[in-house]
């Protein structure tokens, strides 16, 4: 059976190929999608790990905003008053509260603007990347400067160098350089936190507060607590994580709809195929009835035909996920909110094994009706043709 | 079995060994290289910021200008006897603007950072086609105001004009003096100028000079 329904399908090896060439294609995106959401999840949650926090203290707005511009290197607008750093700190459940002021000094000449951190030294502990590539590790003293090393690159410092703040008259002393982390921090200027209250006349004053909890069970009770601080309120990694899976979860939905949309030309790609091949072998289909064939070995002829079209479709399909998935991968990351850095693209077994089964139902849906018109014809037209 | 048969399931085969490799590719968990050697970066690429003014102020009559970049690495033992010291990364290329008066070339424009005092200060040099400065700007610099002062001066920065590759460069000599706080910074200015100019010098210079096996004729 198997090897008559190959036959068949490749005495029209064009018309075989069309159709299997239209599935595949629509089989690539699909497991693209699949893996796509897949890695998306994990990367997102290894990055949150990464980030060594549970969660943050901002003002009070758009929390989610907030979070992103603080985790992206972007100042806010409004700013907490310093008391919300002591009362995280005197939260029971708190064991890190590390207080940051970020503030842009804008050159629209330049195209760009510097963006200035202010840190103590309990910031440490919640950047585990932080590492020196030259000088100090940390500032000597409040003229201080450390610098991401772009920043450095670009403004042509190295430790021991001096650098000055047009905007804010503040001249530094440059204590350390930052290696690559191929966070935001390589283009940051960070000074210590009073400093940095200093030079922009924040006095007291603090763009957001990063705790790390001691237990991450009680992130309920004291984001509760810690949700009473006048002016600010919190957010939580986990949230963020929702919202932006939330918001990929829509473009995903789109997606889905477009590949369902690709999916039903392919079906019908195949069912045209087979259904022309039905009308075709009209007279074949009848000789083989008046032979002996039966009603049901007809319809599973043509069926089989069906699932060996898509089945050919699929591991088309899958190929080229894997050949074209990174090319893909790369166009989507720059519309993604926070897209990780590592790899998103990655195909499972299990993302496999979808594929094939959908292949599987395409193949089933589309050889329905050709195989059920192939098994109604009556033995006689093979007379009537002749 | 007939021929087509066994073709069409070496290739379902074939697909599905390339399938598998790629997942157990993808599932292992070697870590990727890592090389302890971390080669020099080089510093980012100074960028032209205002290329409509700079070319009012120093080529009015010109119609357009081109973008070109000059691969120096062939004139390496030139250019350390010209500069005075070994060329940096960066010197290896030139990247620089020419300017036109619809076909005619009326000179060059390129720009550099140079390391100052408080910060790096970006320059945009000018050059005519007779080789000598047509004029110089500081796009940007971080250097506090006395010094800025001194360094933004346009009578300062007018004692560059007519300047060429082989000047002496000296500020108190052929470039007017400022004041001491601004030296070092000044100092980095001309010194980038003058490798600029250099730069320009050989690469048109080896443009000019004909071919060896011409020479050899």
């Amino acid at each position: 059976m198997l090897l008559l329904a190959f036959r068949n399908l490749v005495r029209r090896p064009l018309r075989s190929a069309l159709a299997v060439s239209g599935l595949a294609s629509a089989l690539a995106v699909f497991a693209c999608l699949l893996a796509f959401g897949h890695g998306y999840r994990r990367a997102l949650s290894a990055e949150s790990d990464r980030m060594g926090l549970q969660m943050m203290l901002v003002p009070l707005g758009c929390p989610y905003d907030a979070a992103a511009r603080v985790l992206k290197g972007k100042s806010l607008e409004n700013s907490l008053p310093e008391s919300a750093l002591e009362a995280s700190r005197r939260d029971p459940a708190v064991a890190i509260a590390a207080p940051i002021l970020m503030a842009a000094t804008p050159r629209p000449d330049q195209g760009r603007a510097d963006m200035w951190v202010g840190l103590d030294e309990t910031a440490l502990a919640l950047k585990p990347w932080w590492r020196v590539k030259a000088g100090k590790p940390w500032f000597p003293d409040d003229d201080s400067v450390i610098l991401g090393c772009d920043a450095a690159e670009v403004e042509m410092r190295a430790p021991g160098d001096r650098l000055h703040s047009p905007e804010t008259g503040q001249e530094l002393r440059v204590a350390g350089v930052l290696e690559r982390s191929g966070t935001s921090d390589d283009s940051l200027f960070f000074v210590p936190l009073r400093t940095a209250q200093r030079m922009f006349g924040q006095e007291n004053r603090l763009t957001a507060v990063a705790i790390r909890l001691r237990d991450p069970a009680l992130l309920r009770e004291a984001s509760e607590r810690l949700q009473g601080v006048p002016g600010a309120q919190i957010v939580t990694p986990t949230e963020m994580m929702g919202t932006f899976l939330n918001l990929v979860g829509a473009v995903r939905t789109l997606l889905f709809s477009i590949v369902l949309v690709a999916m039903a030309v392919g079906v019908l790609g195949v069912f045209n195929t087979l259904l022309a091949a039905v009308v075709e072998r009209t007279n074949e289909l009848s000789v083989m009835r008046a032979f002996g064939a039966s009603r049901s070995q007809i319809g599973c002829l043509i069926t089989t035909e069906a699932l060996l079209l898509t089945g050919a479709g699929s591991a088309v399909g899958i190929l080229l996920a894997m050949v074209g998935g990174h090319g893909i991968e790369k166009v989507v990351k720059q519309f993604v909110p926070l897209a990780p850095t590592e790899p998103l693209l990655t195909l499972t077994a299990w993302t496999l094994a979808q594929c094939v089964g959908v292949g599987a139902l395409a193949g089933v849906v589309a050889g329905l009706y050709p195989a059920w018109r192939a098994s109604r014809l009556p033995p006689a037209e093979a007379s009537k043709a002749e | 079995m007939p021929r087509p048969v066994i073709f069409g399931f070496g290739t379902l085969a074939l697909l599905l060994a390339v399938v598998a490799w790629r997942i157990s590719d993808s599932s292992s968990s070697e870590p990727p290289f890592d090389p302890k050697i971390q080669l020099p970066q080089a510093a980012p690429l100074c960028p032209w910021r205002e290329p409509a003014s700079d070319l009012k102020q120093f080529f009015p009559n010109a119609t357009r200008y081109e973008p070109e970049t000059r691969i120096l690495s062939g004139q390496r033992l030139e250019l350390v006897g010209r500069l005075g010291r070994v060329p940096t990364g960066d010197e290896n290329a030139l990247h620089i603007y020419r300017c036109y008066e619809n076909l005619t070339p009326l000179g060059a424009v390129s720009t550099r950072r140079v390391k100052g005092t408080y910060g790096a200060i970006e320059l945009v040099l000018a050059v005519g086609a007779d080789g000598q400065v047509r004029g110089l700007r500081v796009q940007r610099l971080r250097e506090p105001e006395p010094i800025a002062d001194a360094l933004l001066n346009p009578g300062w920065l007018r004692t560059f004009e007519g300047l060429r590759s082989d000047s002496s460069w000296k500020i108190g000599g052929d470039i007017a003096d400022v004041v001491p706080e601004a030296r070092a910074s000044a100092e980095a200015i001309a010194d980038g100028a003058r490798s600029l100019m250099i730069l320009l010098a050989t690469s048109d210079e080896s443009d000019a000079r004909p071919p060896v096996a011409a020479r050899h004729h």
